[in-house]
């Protein structure tokens, strides 16, 4: 009997262990799981937000004008500044960037009736597209980033 | 025998003639007859609707007037730098048209602000070098007060520009393009927000540069 207990325990511990190595794994792999439905959602959403919302300036295809309008579809600032990326796209921006070396002092209007789901939506959809690879950006996350920024705002 | 060539020829001539005043741009706005003399003999001459006489500062402070553009063809629209609507994409279309003529001394451009309040002349310098553009070729201007240049929107390019609270960013202005020629006067509109329009205005230079 306690044998029997024992056994399923370690069996259990054993799947437990295997689960967790299989997550492990495909966290260290480094390639984002793009293949769920939940990802397709927000990127065909994401790209219509784009389309209403960023388009006009940044292009259809991610190309900016000139030194007027930041490109997006190749970014150093995007990668080195996700969560303030997140901010901005609801509260704007209003003091000058440098974006691949080059300055901007355009100001940004935000979009403040942004719902959190709306961003990331929009941020997977740009992370995501062009030159960028960064799989999901879960609504979880923007949340999360964007309590932050009000209170770094007010 | 020889009527049955010369009626066919008449067709074709007629036809001809036809085709070749298709080829040329409408010319917009009201026209006048004028009666004159010539040599004792009555004339009539038809008085075209053209751009009233204006005066600006460009992006590098120098005056521009009607005399700037006398003998070109030149595409005038309405915009301000502030503005995130329709303005962005007219801007991405004139910068085709831009990158069309740029090699092209029969040909200018000319972006009046609305907003000339917010535009001064070292806000549209530093627009327009962000643009990488040319000042002798695109000129971005402003003048006071802005009734002046709604006034010329309204009654010499028939395009809409009025300020109205309201609106997101404060004015209402419509996304023409318009296409004015040697002699000041308008001679196609276009929709500088659409592409495809824009496709057509470049096609309409070419035209009326053969005209």
């Amino acid at each position: 009997m306690s044998n029997a207990i024992i056994r399923l325990g370690l069996l259990g511990i054993g799947v437990a262990a295997f689960a967790f190595s299989l997550m492990a794994c495909s966290s260290n792999s480094g390639k984002p799981d793009t293949s769920s439905v939940k990802f397709t959602q927000y990127v065909v959403r994401g790209e219509e937000l784009y389309q209403k919302h960023c388009s006009n300036c940044h292009q259809k295809n991610g190309s900016g004008l000139g030194q007027v309008y930041p490109p997006l579809n190749t970014s150093d600032y995007m990668n080195q500044n996700f969560e303030k990326v997140l901010c901005l796209m609801k509260y704007g921006l209003k003091e000058p960037i440098t974006v691949n070396g080059k300055s901007y002092v355009q100001p940004m209007p935000g979009v403040v009736t942004l719902t959190d789901l709306e961003i990331a939506e929009i941020a997977t959809y740009i992370y995501n597209s062009w030159d960028h690879a960064q799989g999901i950006v879960d609504v979880t996350e923007v949340s999360s980033a964007i309590k932050n920024c009000v209170t770094a705002d007010q | 025998m020889r009527k049955k060539i010369i009626i066919p020829a008449a067709y074709l001539l007629l036809l001809g003639v036809l085709a070749c005043e298709q080829d040329r741009l409408p010319i917009f706005g009201q026209r006048q007859v004028v009666p004159r003399e010539e040599n004792g003999k009555p004339v009539n001459d038809t008085v075209y609707h053209t751009i009233a006489p204006f005066t600006f500062t460009d992006q590098d402070g120098k005056t521009v007037t009607n005399e700037t553009f006398k003998g070109k063809i030149y595409v005038a629209d309405f915009f301000f730098t502030s503005c995130r609507t329709i303005c962005p994409i007219m801007k991405t279309q004139m910068l085709r048209v831009y990158q069309e003529i740029q090699g092209d001394p029969e040909v200018l451009l000319l972006s009046h602000s609305i907003d000339p309040e917010y535009d001064t002349v070292e806000l549209l310098h530093d627009f327009a070098t962000r643009l990488e553009v040319k000042s002798d070729k695109w000129h971005f201007v402003t003048g006071q007060p802005k009734e002046y240049v709604f006034d010329l929107a309204q009654k010499s390019y028939f395009a809409t520009a009025m300020e109205d609270k309201t609106e997101p960013d404060g004015f209402i202005h419509s996304g023409a393009f318009l296409l004015i020629d040697r002699e000041g006067r308008i001679r196609g509109k276009y929709d500088g927000t659409k592409e495809d329009d824009v496709d057509r205005l470049m096609k309409d230079i070419k035209r009326l540069e053969r005209e």
